[in-house]
């Protein structure tokens, strides 16, 4: 969807943004402290989300700091749903994604 | 409309506020295989897994299956309920197929292993909504008294995942029907075993997420943030999780 979404508007991508070290903000605006963010509040300590806080809201406001929770929040359970009745890719997402997976190794990721 | 944010006030679509509210009731209301009081057991239940010894080790070995022992629990549960909720919580990434059937196919059933899912996958929204927000774990809501209906949908086969479940075209009468709201795309049948599930879990999700037509709607902008931030977000949150779906 990043690459659907960034062709849409003829923006540049970058899908290691995902899959990387968490420097690489995709080349969407304010990309880095918003994957920052995802890694705080997904795996970091308290202390490294209190930090990034204040750096997500200054860089997309407070409403777009909120919507950027509640993205997080939607994904960190959707996933409990495929990982935990093992659905299977659509064959026609299976096709559009597979250049993408092969070149983020994301196949390695079972669900 | 605002929610409060420590001592701050912040923007909040009316829409999702809506959504969260309705998402605590539902833990608390009776479900279709489990009641008010058993559906709050299972949030409270997958909130004690992430201190759950048990679960730690599992969490760091090579294998989960390798580690016995006994979750730290309330034993308000059976001990398969427990099991699943701990999993679900903690290490949904490494589920098996034989480790689901085994529950599915044993004591527990396939209908309450879906609400399991269910619950504790709205239950994980809203902490994490919280969590990310900086806001404390919300307090649970008191149980809602009532019988479960056990009612299982006709329709439903085990033709598509590891446990059995409903494609649109099987949905009958007296089924709850959630694919004309939230589409029919595989995650919609993940839990459509229990059909007022999807419900609860989509209703929500929507909220927090986009809407099944507005995903590929580039044309318009339902967020605050752009459709390019939200996939990013999107994207890096399942890469944590290790899932590609």
């Amino acid at each position: 969807m990043l690459r659907e979404s960034s062709t849409a508007d003829s923006s540049s991508y970058d899908l290691t943004a995902i899959v990387g070290d968490g420097h690489a903000g995709g080349g969407v605006p304010h990309g880095v402290v918003l994957v920052a963010f995802v890694d705080a509040v997904l795996s970091g300590s308290d202390a490294e989300l209190r930090g990034v806080r204040d750096s997500v809201r200054s860089a997309v406001g407070d409403a777009g700091f909120v919507d950027a929770c509640a993205t997080i929040a939607s994904f960190n359970a959707v996933v409990k749903l495929a990982d935990g009745t093992g659905i299977p890719l659509e064959d026609w997402k299976e096709g559009r994604t597979r250049d993408i997976r092969e070149a983020l190794s994301i196949d390695a990721f079972r669900a | 409309m605002m929610i409060e944010v420590g001592k701050a006030l912040l923007p909040i679509r009316p829409e999702l506020m809506e959504a969260l509210e309705a998402a605590w009731l539902t833990l608390a209301t009776p479900g279709t295989w489990w009641t008010g009081t058993e559906r709050i057991a299972i949030a409270t239940e997958a909130r004690r897994a992430q201190s759950c010894a048990l679960c730690r080790r599992r969490k760091e070995a090579l294998s989960p299956y390798s580690i016995d022992g006994r979750h730290d629990s309330l034993d308000a549960l059976p001990p398969e309920a427990v099991e699943a909720i701990h999993r679900l919580a903690t290490d949904a990434g490494r589920i098996t197929e034989k480790w689901v059937r085994h529950l599915a196919d044993g004591a527990l059933g396939e209908e309450r292993y879906i609400e399991i899912v269910s619950v504790v996958a709205i239950i994980t929204a809203l902490d994490t909504f919280d969590r990310a927000l900086g806001r404390p774990l919300g307090l649970l809501p008191e149980p809602v008294a009532g019988q479960p209906s056990q009612h299982r949908p006709a329709g439903a086969r085990r033709a598509l995942a590891w446990v059995s479940t409903l494609a649109p075209q099987d949905v009958g009468p007296s089924d709850p029907n959630p694919f004309p709201v939230h589409g029919d795309k595989n995650i919609h049948l993940a839990l459509s075993l229990v059909p007022q599930e999807v419900f609860n879990f989509f209703d929500l999700d929507v909220e927090l997420y986009l809407k099944d037509h507005e995903i590929r709607d580039f044309s318009h902008e339902y967020r605050t943030i752009s459709h390019r931030q939200i996939e990013l977000i999107a994207g890096r949150a399942s890469a944590v999780n290790k899932c590609f779906y």
